[in-house]
């Protein structure tokens, strides 16, 4: 080993989120301008850095989750995408996990794949029981 | 083997190693996977980081004979 380094999480690539959404078996509805959550402020959970109330709701595209009444926003803002939910909803908590970690893994292994791949690293995914692991070689 | 190995948790949390790399090459090897996905939290150099792939001497002094 030479190095250890983590990582915030950025969404740069729609691609690798269609991508994710696909994995997850959501579905990824392109410009869909709002999507659905209790429609009023309640205050009981943290903004994301950067969203007022106001914006709320509004969204560039939106992913709907099997089973789930309320659904995810995507927003894009500069050159990344930023997801708003309403955690309110149980069983929409359940499938995205604490703040959408689920979402967020899946992405990372698709847009560290697409790269990788293009980049000729030979890619082994394997599954943990509450990870997963890339392997890149050459 | 050279590798990256890059162990992503269901909440989100992402941690990159490099694995057999010597020098910085390391860092340059991975920056196209930090790039990707973000920006760097912390990092944490391991003493391969400082070791180079150039094959050293040895010298041996007679000290006898």
């Amino acid at each position: 080993m030479s190095h250890v380094a983590k990582i915030e999480l950025e969404i740069k690539s729609l691609d690798a989120l269609i991508q994710a959404c696909q994995r997850l078996g959501f579905e990824f509805v392109r410009d869909q301008k709002k999507y659905q959550w209790y429609g009023r402020w309640v205050g009981d959970y943290p903004l994301p850095e950067g969203i007022i109330t106001d914006q709320l709701g509004a969204c560039d595209h939106a992913i709907k989750v099997p089973g789930c009444t309320y659904e995810i926003g995507v927003v894009k803002r500069n050159s990344s995408y930023t997801l708003l939910w309403d955690s309110w909803e149980s069983a929409l908590r359940l499938k995205i996990g604490q703040d959408a970690g689920v979402i967020k893994q899946a992405y990372t292994v698709e847009a560290v794949k697409q790269d990788a791949l293009l980049k000729g690293y030979h890619v082994i995914e394997k599954k943990t029981d509450t990870a997963i692991r890339l392997v890149l070689s050459r | 083997m050279q590798e990256i190995i890059i162990d992503i948790s269901s909440d989100g949390e992402i941690t990159i190693e490099s694995r057999g790399f010597k020098g910085k090459v390391c860092l340059q090897e991975t920056q196209f996977v930090k790039d990707l996905l973000g920006h760097e939290l912390a990092s944490q150099l391991t003493p391969a980081y400082y070791e180079t792939n150039k094959k050293s001497i040895k010298r041996y002094l007679k000290l006898c004979g």
